[in-house]
Protein backbone atom coordinates (compact mmCIF):
# COMPACT_ATOMS: atom_id res chain seq x y z
CA UNK A 1 0.00 0.00 0.00
CA UNK A 2 1.18 3.25 -0.52
CA UNK A 3 0.75 6.42 1.67
CA UNK A 4 0.44 10.03 0.24
CA UNK A 5 3.17 12.05 1.74
CA UNK A 6 2.79 15.73 2.24
CA UNK A 7 5.80 17.37 3.93
CA UNK A 8 8.51 20.31 3.85
CA UNK A 9 12.13 19.15 2.92
CA UNK A 10 14.77 21.68 2.62
CA UNK A 11 12.48 24.21 2.82
CA UNK A 12 10.37 22.76 -0.22
CA UNK A 13 7.13 21.29 0.36
CA UNK A 14 7.47 18.02 -1.19
CA UNK A 15 4.07 15.72 -2.22
CA UNK A 16 4.81 12.29 -3.02
CA UNK A 17 3.39 8.65 -2.81
CA UNK A 18 5.38 6.10 -0.76
CA UNK A 19 5.35 2.37 0.29
CA UNK A 20 4.19 2.67 3.85
CA UNK A 21 7.43 1.07 5.63
CA UNK A 22 9.63 3.03 3.42
CA UNK A 23 12.76 4.45 5.44
CA UNK A 24 13.11 8.22 5.61
CA UNK A 25 16.60 7.79 4.52
CA UNK A 26 15.78 5.62 1.49
CA UNK A 27 12.99 8.67 0.73
CA UNK A 28 15.58 11.10 0.63
CA UNK A 29 18.01 9.09 -1.45
CA UNK A 30 16.61 7.07 -3.77
CA UNK A 31 13.25 9.04 -4.30
CA UNK A 32 14.71 12.85 -3.88
CA UNK A 33 18.14 12.22 -5.14
CA UNK A 34 18.98 14.32 -1.82
CA UNK A 35 21.82 11.04 -1.19
CA UNK A 36 23.99 13.66 1.50
CA UNK A 37 22.72 11.78 4.36
CA UNK A 38 24.48 8.14 4.28
CA UNK A 39 23.05 4.82 5.63
CA UNK A 40 25.81 2.65 7.42
CA UNK A 41 24.83 0.90 9.97
CA UNK A 42 21.04 1.09 9.77
CA UNK A 43 20.79 0.40 13.14
CA UNK A 44 20.91 3.48 15.00
CA UNK A 45 24.09 3.47 16.28
CA UNK A 46 26.37 5.30 13.58
CA UNK A 47 24.61 8.82 13.01
CA UNK A 48 26.03 9.06 9.21
CA UNK A 49 22.02 9.09 8.74
CA UNK A 50 20.77 12.25 11.07
CA UNK A 51 18.52 14.57 9.88
CA UNK A 52 16.24 17.40 11.56
CA UNK A 53 12.98 16.91 11.98
CA UNK A 54 11.51 19.56 12.77
CA UNK A 55 14.96 20.74 14.50
CA UNK A 56 15.73 17.78 16.22
CA UNK A 57 18.38 15.58 15.17
CA UNK A 58 17.05 11.69 14.20
CA UNK A 59 18.48 8.89 12.63
CA UNK A 60 16.46 9.03 8.84
CA UNK A 61 17.28 4.94 8.87
CA UNK A 62 14.88 4.30 11.92
CA UNK A 63 12.30 6.73 10.78
CA UNK A 64 9.44 5.93 8.34
CA UNK A 65 9.65 8.46 5.73
CA UNK A 66 5.53 8.64 6.15
CA UNK A 67 6.03 9.86 10.07
CA UNK A 68 7.25 13.17 8.50
CA UNK A 69 4.27 13.52 7.21
CA UNK A 70 3.17 17.07 8.01
CA UNK A 71 6.44 18.06 9.17
CA UNK A 72 9.80 19.86 8.65
CA UNK A 73 12.68 17.72 7.33
CA UNK A 74 16.01 19.84 7.26
CA UNK A 75 19.50 17.62 5.21
CA UNK A 76 22.90 18.10 4.80
CA UNK A 77 21.71 19.20 1.77
CA UNK A 78 20.44 22.61 3.59
CA UNK A 79 23.31 23.59 5.05
CA UNK A 80 25.13 25.54 2.54
CA UNK A 81 23.72 29.01 0.93
CA UNK A 82 24.29 28.32 -3.01
CA UNK A 83 27.82 27.94 -2.93
CA UNK A 84 28.66 29.78 0.50
CA UNK A 85 29.85 27.14 2.94
CA UNK A 86 27.88 27.17 6.85
CA UNK A 87 30.76 27.73 9.35
CA UNK A 88 30.33 24.02 10.68
CA UNK A 89 31.50 23.01 7.10
CA UNK A 90 34.20 25.20 6.51
CA UNK A 91 35.65 24.35 9.85
CA UNK A 92 35.57 20.69 8.89
CA UNK A 93 37.74 21.39 5.77
CA UNK A 94 40.21 23.93 7.96
CA UNK A 95 41.25 21.14 10.76
CA UNK A 96 40.64 18.07 8.34
CA UNK A 97 37.52 16.63 9.85
CA UNK A 98 36.98 14.57 7.08
CA UNK A 99 38.34 11.73 5.44
CA UNK A 100 36.70 9.20 4.03
CA UNK A 101 33.47 11.09 4.24
CA UNK A 102 31.16 8.83 5.36
CA UNK A 103 30.37 9.79 8.39
CA UNK A 104 30.67 13.94 7.86
CA UNK A 105 27.17 14.42 6.91
CA UNK A 106 25.49 13.03 10.26
CA UNK A 107 28.31 14.91 12.09
CA UNK A 108 27.49 17.97 10.46
CA UNK A 109 23.97 17.94 11.03
CA UNK A 110 24.83 16.42 15.08
CA UNK A 111 27.10 19.89 15.55
CA UNK A 112 24.35 22.14 13.84
CA UNK A 113 21.86 21.19 16.41
CA UNK A 114 24.29 22.17 19.25
CA UNK A 115 25.21 25.39 17.25
CA UNK A 116 21.54 25.97 17.08
CA UNK A 117 20.94 25.33 20.72
CA UNK A 118 23.89 26.65 22.66
CA UNK A 119 25.62 30.29 22.27
CA UNK A 120 28.77 29.04 24.55
CA UNK A 121 28.95 25.26 23.81
CA UNK A 122 31.35 23.27 26.99
CA UNK A 123 33.60 21.01 26.21
CA UNK A 124 30.98 18.26 27.52
CA UNK A 125 28.48 19.89 25.38
CA UNK A 126 30.87 19.35 22.51
CA UNK A 127 31.38 15.29 23.29
CA UNK A 128 27.78 14.79 23.74
CA UNK A 129 26.69 16.43 20.74
CA UNK A 130 27.83 14.21 18.93
CA UNK A 131 27.40 11.20 20.81
CA UNK A 132 25.62 9.53 18.54
CA UNK A 133 28.30 9.65 15.72
CA UNK A 134 30.81 6.94 14.89
CA UNK A 135 34.06 7.97 12.73
CA UNK A 136 36.17 5.46 11.68
CA UNK A 137 38.98 7.23 9.73
CA UNK A 138 40.29 10.71 11.50
CA UNK A 139 39.16 9.90 15.16
CA UNK A 140 37.40 12.93 16.64
CA UNK A 141 39.92 15.53 17.97
CA UNK A 142 39.79 17.14 14.83
CA UNK A 143 36.30 16.91 14.70
CA UNK A 144 35.81 18.37 17.95
CA UNK A 145 38.17 21.46 17.09
CA UNK A 146 35.76 22.10 13.70
CA UNK A 147 32.95 22.47 16.22
CA UNK A 148 34.38 24.49 18.47
CA UNK A 149 36.07 26.61 15.38
CA UNK A 150 32.79 26.91 14.39
CA UNK A 151 30.49 27.71 17.43
CA UNK A 152 33.05 30.84 18.07
CA UNK A 153 32.76 32.22 14.23
CA UNK A 154 29.11 31.65 15.26
CA UNK A 155 29.79 33.91 18.12
CA UNK A 156 31.44 36.57 16.57
CA UNK B 1 -2.46 0.01 5.79
CA UNK B 2 -0.73 2.92 7.16
CA UNK B 3 -2.72 4.98 9.73
CA UNK B 4 -1.70 8.41 11.05
CA UNK B 5 -4.27 9.25 13.53
CA UNK B 6 -4.21 12.94 15.02
CA UNK B 7 -5.71 12.22 18.52
CA UNK B 8 -5.30 9.20 21.00
CA UNK B 9 -8.33 8.53 21.20
CA UNK B 10 -8.56 7.92 17.30
CA UNK B 11 -5.40 5.86 18.23
CA UNK B 12 -7.00 3.48 20.54
CA UNK B 13 -9.89 2.95 17.87
CA UNK B 14 -8.17 1.48 15.69
CA UNK B 15 -6.25 -0.94 17.98
CA UNK B 16 -9.16 -1.91 19.29
CA UNK B 17 -10.78 -2.62 16.29
CA UNK B 18 -7.88 -4.30 14.36
CA UNK B 19 -5.88 -5.66 17.85
CA UNK B 20 -2.85 -7.77 16.74
CA UNK B 21 -3.59 -7.07 13.16
CA UNK B 22 -2.17 -3.17 13.66
CA UNK B 23 1.15 -2.29 14.97
CA UNK B 24 1.69 0.47 17.08
CA UNK B 25 4.66 2.62 16.06
CA UNK B 26 6.19 5.65 17.96
CA UNK B 27 9.69 6.61 17.79
CA UNK B 28 10.82 3.32 15.81
CA UNK B 29 13.92 2.60 17.65
CA UNK B 30 12.98 -0.36 18.15
CA UNK B 31 10.69 -1.52 15.55
CA UNK B 32 12.52 0.03 12.48
CA UNK B 33 15.56 -1.52 13.40
CA UNK B 34 14.13 -4.99 12.84
CA UNK B 35 12.25 -3.52 9.09
CA UNK B 36 16.07 -2.69 8.41
CA UNK B 37 17.00 -6.46 8.57
CA UNK B 38 14.64 -7.08 6.43
CA UNK B 39 11.66 -8.34 9.46
CA UNK B 40 8.73 -7.16 7.22
CA UNK B 41 5.60 -5.10 9.64
CA UNK B 42 3.50 -8.05 9.15
CA UNK B 43 0.34 -5.99 9.81
CA UNK B 44 -0.95 -2.63 9.26
CA UNK B 45 1.15 0.75 10.77
CA UNK B 46 -0.51 2.51 13.48
CA UNK B 47 1.53 5.80 13.66
CA UNK B 48 1.56 7.50 17.34
CA UNK B 49 3.66 10.51 16.37
CA UNK B 50 0.72 12.78 15.40
CA UNK B 51 -1.32 12.17 17.84
CA UNK B 52 -1.17 15.52 19.64
CA UNK B 53 -1.73 14.53 23.30
CA UNK B 54 0.84 11.90 23.55
CA UNK B 55 4.02 13.68 24.03
CA UNK B 56 2.44 15.47 27.51
CA UNK B 57 4.31 15.25 31.23
CA UNK B 58 1.43 16.82 33.52
CA UNK B 59 1.06 16.85 37.38
CA UNK B 60 -2.07 15.80 38.94
CA UNK B 61 -3.02 15.10 42.48
CA UNK B 62 0.78 15.15 43.55
CA UNK B 63 1.72 12.57 40.89
CA UNK B 64 3.87 12.81 37.79
CA UNK B 65 1.72 11.27 34.69
CA UNK B 66 3.94 11.05 31.66
CA UNK B 67 2.12 10.59 28.18
CA UNK B 68 3.19 7.27 26.79
CA UNK B 69 4.59 9.38 24.11
CA UNK B 70 7.55 10.86 26.56
CA UNK B 71 11.01 10.45 24.57
CA UNK B 72 13.72 10.48 26.50
CA UNK B 73 15.08 13.84 25.56
CA UNK B 74 11.84 15.04 27.72
CA UNK B 75 12.63 12.66 30.40
CA UNK B 76 16.22 14.05 30.40
CA UNK B 77 15.12 17.22 31.75
CA UNK B 78 12.80 15.62 34.40
CA UNK B 79 14.07 16.72 38.39
CA UNK B 80 13.96 12.65 39.15
CA UNK B 81 17.51 11.17 39.19
CA UNK B 82 17.37 7.87 38.13
CA UNK B 83 14.97 8.56 35.59
CA UNK B 84 16.81 11.07 33.93
CA UNK B 85 20.11 9.52 34.06
CA UNK B 86 18.34 6.67 32.88
CA UNK B 87 17.21 8.48 29.94
CA UNK B 88 19.96 10.61 29.37
CA UNK B 89 22.07 7.06 29.44
CA UNK B 90 19.85 5.60 26.27
CA UNK B 91 21.77 5.77 22.73
CA UNK B 92 22.67 9.02 21.34
CA UNK B 93 20.61 12.21 20.50
CA UNK B 94 19.10 10.60 17.64
CA UNK B 95 17.63 7.93 19.76
CA UNK B 96 16.49 9.97 22.99
CA UNK B 97 14.66 12.56 20.40
CA UNK B 98 12.62 9.67 19.06
CA UNK B 99 12.49 7.19 21.64
CA UNK B 100 9.53 7.13 23.90
CA UNK B 101 8.51 5.75 27.39
CA UNK B 102 5.71 3.39 26.07
CA UNK B 103 7.91 1.73 23.10
CA UNK B 104 10.94 1.01 26.31
CA UNK B 105 7.91 -0.60 28.41
CA UNK B 106 6.39 -2.61 25.17
CA UNK B 107 9.66 -3.82 23.77
CA UNK B 108 10.04 -4.92 27.58
CA UNK B 109 13.41 -5.76 27.11
CA UNK B 110 15.20 -6.61 30.28
CA UNK B 111 17.99 -3.96 28.97
CA UNK B 112 15.47 -1.69 29.19
CA UNK B 113 16.81 1.49 31.09
CA UNK B 114 13.60 3.23 31.34
CA UNK B 115 11.76 -0.21 32.98
CA UNK B 116 14.15 -0.23 35.21
CA UNK B 117 13.91 3.11 36.32
CA UNK B 118 10.49 3.37 36.48
CA UNK B 119 9.92 0.05 38.48
CA UNK B 120 12.19 1.80 41.43
CA UNK B 121 10.16 4.51 41.42
CA UNK B 122 7.45 1.81 41.93
CA UNK B 123 5.35 3.57 38.92
CA UNK B 124 2.44 2.78 37.25
CA UNK B 125 1.62 2.27 33.61
CA UNK B 126 -1.74 2.97 32.39
CA UNK B 127 -3.24 0.30 30.20
CA UNK B 128 -6.05 1.43 27.80
CA UNK B 129 -9.12 0.23 25.25
CA UNK B 130 -11.53 2.14 23.23
CA UNK B 131 -14.32 1.17 24.92
CA UNK B 132 -13.49 -1.05 28.31
CA UNK B 133 -11.66 2.01 29.74
CA UNK B 134 -8.15 1.85 30.82
CA UNK B 135 -6.31 0.34 33.72
CA UNK B 136 -3.59 1.07 36.21
CA UNK B 137 -0.84 -1.69 36.60
CA UNK B 138 2.03 -1.25 38.63
CA UNK B 139 4.70 -2.06 36.64
CA UNK B 140 5.96 -5.31 38.85
CA UNK B 141 3.17 -6.67 38.52
CA UNK B 142 3.04 -5.41 34.08
CA UNK B 143 6.14 -7.30 33.11
CA UNK B 144 5.41 -11.43 32.96
CA UNK B 145 8.35 -12.80 31.79
CA UNK B 146 11.02 -12.48 28.46
CA UNK B 147 9.36 -9.55 26.54
CA UNK B 148 5.77 -10.67 27.71
CA UNK B 149 3.51 -7.93 28.88
CA UNK B 150 0.39 -7.85 30.55
CA UNK B 151 -0.85 -5.53 27.69
CA UNK B 152 -3.48 -7.36 25.42
CA UNK B 153 -3.48 -7.02 22.07
CA UNK B 154 -6.44 -4.76 21.93
CA UNK B 155 -4.57 -2.06 24.01
CA UNK B 156 -2.46 0.76 23.80
CA UNK B 157 -0.37 1.90 26.82
CA UNK B 158 -1.68 5.67 27.24
CA UNK B 159 0.22 6.60 30.75
CA UNK B 160 2.66 6.04 33.17
CA UNK B 161 2.02 7.41 36.68
CA UNK B 162 4.62 7.74 39.26
CA UNK B 163 3.32 7.71 42.71
CA UNK B 164 3.47 11.21 44.78
CA UNK B 165 6.93 11.89 43.17
CA UNK B 166 6.72 14.53 46.07
CA UNK B 167 6.95 12.01 48.82
CA UNK B 168 10.34 10.51 46.90
CA UNK B 169 13.01 11.75 49.45
CA UNK B 170 16.17 10.39 46.69
CA UNK B 171 16.64 8.57 44.10
CA UNK B 172 20.05 6.99 42.18
CA UNK B 173 21.10 4.92 39.16
CA UNK B 174 24.19 3.61 38.04
CA UNK B 175 24.69 1.59 34.18
CA UNK B 176 27.33 -0.45 33.18
CA UNK B 177 28.91 -1.30 29.92
CA UNK B 178 31.28 -1.51 27.52
CA UNK B 179 31.48 1.93 26.62
CA UNK B 180 30.63 5.94 27.46
CA UNK B 181 27.45 6.11 24.87
CA UNK B 182 25.55 4.32 22.74
CA UNK B 183 25.41 1.78 25.21
CA UNK B 184 23.14 -1.33 26.13
CA UNK B 185 23.75 -2.05 29.78
CA UNK B 186 25.34 -5.03 30.81
CA UNK B 187 23.66 -4.70 34.25
CA UNK B 188 22.23 -1.41 35.35
CA UNK B 189 20.43 -0.34 38.94
CA UNK B 190 18.34 1.87 39.90
CA UNK B 191 17.05 2.75 43.46
CA UNK B 192 14.51 5.23 44.92
CA UNK B 193 13.75 5.93 48.86
CA UNK B 194 10.60 7.52 49.87
CA UNK B 195 9.73 10.11 52.75
CA UNK B 196 8.25 7.17 54.45
CA UNK B 197 11.18 5.01 54.58
CA UNK B 198 10.46 2.72 52.22
CA UNK B 199 13.12 2.12 49.58
CA UNK B 200 12.75 -0.03 46.13
CA UNK B 201 15.87 -1.55 44.13
CA UNK B 202 15.41 -2.13 40.60
CA UNK B 203 17.93 -4.24 38.44
CA UNK B 204 18.27 -4.70 34.09
CA UNK B 205 19.78 -7.10 32.43
CA UNK B 206 19.98 -9.66 34.97
CA UNK B 207 16.70 -11.42 34.67
CA UNK B 208 14.39 -11.98 31.61
CA UNK B 209 12.42 -9.24 32.89
CA UNK B 210 13.43 -6.24 34.14
CA UNK B 211 13.37 -6.70 37.94
CA UNK B 212 12.15 -5.40 41.47
CA UNK B 213 14.93 -6.85 44.10
CA UNK B 214 12.21 -7.65 46.82
CA UNK B 215 14.19 -10.02 48.41
CA UNK B 216 16.56 -7.15 49.05
CA UNK B 217 14.24 -4.28 49.61
CA UNK B 218 12.78 -6.68 52.75
CA UNK B 219 16.25 -6.31 54.51
CA UNK B 220 16.26 -2.51 53.78
CA UNK B 221 13.39 -1.01 55.24
CA UNK B 222 12.91 0.99 58.07
CA UNK B 223 16.78 0.15 58.49
CA UNK B 224 19.78 2.71 58.59
CA UNK B 225 22.09 1.86 56.06
CA UNK B 226 25.12 0.98 57.74
CA UNK B 227 28.11 -0.63 56.41
CA UNK B 228 27.01 -3.94 57.46
CA UNK B 229 23.67 -3.35 56.17
CA UNK B 230 24.96 -2.27 52.78
CA UNK B 231 27.21 -5.38 52.76
CA UNK B 232 24.28 -7.41 53.52
CA UNK B 233 22.72 -6.03 50.78
CA UNK B 234 25.18 -6.19 48.18
CA UNK B 235 25.29 -10.29 48.74
CA UNK B 236 21.83 -10.35 48.55
CA UNK B 237 21.50 -8.28 45.56
CA UNK B 238 23.60 -10.86 44.08
CA UNK B 239 22.02 -13.91 45.43
CA UNK B 240 18.36 -12.92 43.86
CA UNK B 241 19.00 -12.01 40.54
CA UNK B 242 18.82 -14.66 37.86
CA UNK B 243 21.46 -13.54 34.91
CA UNK B 244 22.34 -15.53 32.05
CA UNK B 245 25.35 -15.74 30.01
CA UNK B 246 25.73 -14.08 26.84
CA UNK B 247 27.82 -12.30 24.34
CA UNK B 248 27.65 -8.87 26.48
CA UNK B 249 28.84 -10.36 29.31
CA UNK B 250 29.01 -13.72 31.53
CA UNK B 251 25.94 -14.48 34.49
CA UNK B 252 29.08 -14.58 37.00
CA UNK B 253 29.90 -11.23 35.71
CA UNK B 254 27.09 -9.99 36.09
CA UNK B 255 25.98 -11.24 39.42
CA UNK B 256 29.19 -9.83 41.17
CA UNK B 257 28.07 -6.36 39.46
CA UNK B 258 25.08 -6.45 41.19
CA UNK B 259 26.72 -6.56 43.99
CA UNK B 260 28.59 -3.58 43.55
CA UNK B 261 25.68 -1.72 41.88
CA UNK B 262 23.29 -2.21 45.00
CA UNK B 263 25.72 -1.05 46.88
CA UNK B 264 26.68 2.25 44.98
CA UNK B 265 22.97 2.73 44.05
CA UNK B 266 22.25 2.79 47.77
CA UNK B 267 25.36 4.93 49.08
CA UNK B 268 24.29 7.57 46.49
CA UNK B 269 20.53 7.39 47.72
CA UNK B 270 22.35 8.28 51.43
CA UNK B 271 24.45 10.93 49.79
CA UNK B 272 22.04 12.37 47.70
CA UNK B 273 19.92 15.38 49.74
CA UNK B 274 18.16 15.76 46.38
CA UNK B 275 14.74 17.06 47.44
CA UNK B 276 12.81 15.93 44.29
CA UNK B 277 10.32 17.38 42.57
CA UNK B 278 8.78 20.91 42.78
C1 LIG C 1 21.19 2.75 18.74
C2 LIG C 1 20.17 2.38 19.77
C3 LIG C 1 20.51 2.45 21.11
C4 LIG C 1 19.59 2.12 22.09
N1 LIG C 1 19.96 2.21 23.39
C5 LIG C 1 19.09 1.88 24.36
C6 LIG C 1 19.48 1.97 25.72
O1 LIG C 1 20.60 2.37 26.06
N2 LIG C 1 18.55 1.64 26.66
C7 LIG C 1 17.29 1.23 26.33
O2 LIG C 1 16.50 0.97 27.21
N3 LIG C 1 16.90 1.13 25.04
C8 LIG C 1 17.76 1.44 24.05
N4 LIG C 1 17.39 1.31 22.74
C9 LIG C 1 16.06 0.76 22.42
C10 LIG C 1 14.94 1.76 22.16
O3 LIG C 1 15.44 3.05 21.86
C11 LIG C 1 13.99 1.89 23.34
O4 LIG C 1 13.47 0.63 23.69
C12 LIG C 1 12.84 2.85 23.08
O5 LIG C 1 12.20 3.13 24.29
C13 LIG C 1 11.80 2.35 22.08
O6 LIG C 1 10.82 3.36 21.92
P1 LIG C 1 10.23 3.72 20.46
O7 LIG C 1 9.20 4.77 20.65
O8 LIG C 1 11.32 4.03 19.51
O9 LIG C 1 9.55 2.33 20.09
P2 LIG C 1 9.08 1.71 18.66
O10 LIG C 1 10.25 1.12 17.97
O11 LIG C 1 8.25 2.72 17.94
O12 LIG C 1 8.15 0.57 19.21
C14 LIG C 1 8.68 -0.46 20.02
C15 LIG C 1 7.58 -1.44 20.41
O13 LIG C 1 6.64 -0.80 21.27
C16 LIG C 1 5.33 -0.88 20.74
N5 LIG C 1 4.66 0.35 21.15
C17 LIG C 1 5.10 1.63 20.97
N6 LIG C 1 4.25 2.49 21.57
C18 LIG C 1 3.25 1.75 22.13
C19 LIG C 1 2.08 2.07 22.88
N7 LIG C 1 1.76 3.33 23.20
N8 LIG C 1 1.29 1.07 23.29
C20 LIG C 1 1.60 -0.21 23.00
N9 LIG C 1 2.69 -0.58 22.29
C21 LIG C 1 3.50 0.39 21.86
C22 LIG C 1 5.53 -1.07 19.25
O14 LIG C 1 4.44 -1.71 18.64
C23 LIG C 1 6.78 -1.94 19.23
O15 LIG C 1 6.45 -3.28 19.46
C24 LIG C 1 18.28 1.68 21.73
C25 LIG C 1 17.93 1.63 20.39
C26 LIG C 1 18.85 1.97 19.41
C27 LIG C 1 18.44 1.92 17.97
Amino acid sequence: MTWHLECTINDAPVTRDIPEDLTLLDFLRDHLGLTGSKGACLEGECGSCTVHLDDAPVCSCLTLAAQAHGRSVCTVEALAESTTLDPIQQAFIDTGAAQCGYCTPGLLMAGRTLLDRTAFPEANHLLTSIEGNLCRCTGYASIIEAIQIAANESKA
Amino acid sequence: MFYRPDTFAAALRLKADHAAAIKPISGGTDLVVGLNRGQSLGVDVLDLTAAKDYRRIDHADGSLILSGGTTFAQLEQLDIACLARAAASVGGPQIRNRGTIAGNLATASPAGDGSVALLALDAEVELAHADRGTRWLRLIDYFEDYRQTALGDDELISHVRIPTPSALQASAWYKIGKRGAVNISLVCAAAARFLDGRICLAFGSVAPIPMRAVQTEKLLQGQPLTGALLHQAAQAASAEVKPIDDWRASADYRKAMCAVLARRVLEQLQTDDERQMP
